[in-house]
């Protein structure tokens, strides 16, 4: 079925059509926020809120849109501003789970513990960031979007986009290259 | 090439946008500037970092929480739908502000204060309104006798006229 199909569904009242749709977005958009915010317990609670936000805005969605750049928009305006209302930066973020290391098998044991402490350094690193340059690694790294989509969910010039993903970039790599250099 | 200029690019140089002249003079400058290179080197290893998390399964609490949500709004739909129209929005507005001015008045410790300085003005206001009341009555009274004057003057100028057309 097609996506703009199942939003008429949804309008219509079919709960199969919101389930298609929570199917369909759910993991992404619980990914971004557990990216954002570093907590599983609190992105859990931050992505029904913003399922909440979206039943009820469902009814203003233009179908000229693209619908995955706009539920983004909803998501990122959604979590700015909780981080503005709560300020849970000041909170811990989860500790990496070192499970993940196992998803990179292909290099010998050495490398990969060297790549899951960068990865350990690089994860408590995203809240030294400021939500605006935190936002922006996270689409383009973490969800893999392309400038564009960026620029169109964001609600930036393109040079402006890419001018932030390359300081939140460097924010990152000066975070590595402090704490590498204590460890070492 | 500056080292500001080295950090600008960094981005382009990694994800492959820069042209082949620009792409030589930032490894020119990696190769003759240490910290450069070396920043390079943990920018790189940075990228490789974010671009490797993976992406972590919801619990199927939440999926269900999720799947449940119009079946929620559907049960306090009929009795309280009407209260979320955005059209309501300045009545609950301008109602919190008159409570909050209601609340300074009856729960406040002033709050004798505050009623005595309303009675106050408001036994002023109605003074005042009385004073331009009677005032009014007085202009009206004095327009009534004006008009009198002037309706009998027309009287008796008009038989004046009326004996000079007879002669």
């Amino acid at each position: 079925m097609e996506l703009n199909e199942i939003i008429r569904e949804c309008l219509g009242g079919r709960q199969e059509a919101w389930e298609t749709l929570m199917n369909m977005y759910a993991k992404r958009v619980f990914n971004m926020a557990y990216q954002f915010c570093g907590s599983r317990q609190e992105a859990e609670d931050l992505t029904q809120e913003i399922f909440l936000k979206l039943y009820h805005s469902l009814a203003k969605f233009d179908f000229q849109r693209n619908f995955t750049a706009w539920l983004l928009a909803l998501t990122k305006n959604y979590l700015i501003d909780e981080y503005r209302r709560t300020k849970w930066e000041k909170t811990q973020r989860d500790e990496f789970d070192e499970r993940v290391l196992s998803q990179t098998s292909l290099v010998g044991p050495e490398e990969s513990l060297d790549r899951g402490e960068t990865r350990a350094i690089i994860w408590e690193g995203l809240n030294n960031l400021s939500t605006e340059m935190r936002m922006a690694v996270i689409l383009r790294d973490l969800q893999g979007k392309s400038y564009d989509e960026m620029a169109e969910i964001l609600g930036l010039p393109l040079g402006t986009v890419k001018s932030r993903v390359n300081r939140a970039r460097l924010a990152l790599a000066e975070v590595l290259k402090d704490k590498k250099g204590v460890l070492s | 090439m500056t080292c500001e200029r080295f950090e600008e690019l960094l981005s382009a140089h990694l994800e492959g946008e820069l042209g082949p002249a620009e792409k030589l003079e930032m490894d020119a400058h990696a190769a003759a500037c240490a910290a450069c290179g070396r920043l390079l080197s943990l920018f790189r290893e940075t990228h490789e970092a974010l671009t490797g998390f993976p992406e972590v399964e919801p619990s199927p609490e939440l999926m269900a929480r999720l799947h449940a949500i119009p079946q929620k709004k559907a049960f306090f739909r009929p009795a309280f739908d009407f209260l979320l129209r955005p059209d309501l929005q300045p009545v609950f507005a301008a109602l919190s502000v008159f409570f909050i001015a209601l609340s300074f008045v009856f729960l406040m410790p002033q709050g004798n204060g505050i009623r005595k300085a309303l009675d106050r003005q408001l036994h002023l206001g109605y003074g005042q309104v009385e004073k331009l009341y009677a005032k009014a009555g007085s202009v009206t009274d004095e327009l009534g006798s004006l008009k009198n004057t002037v309706v009998d003057s027309f009287k008796t100028l008009t038989p004046a006229k009326d004996q000079g057309k007879k002669r």
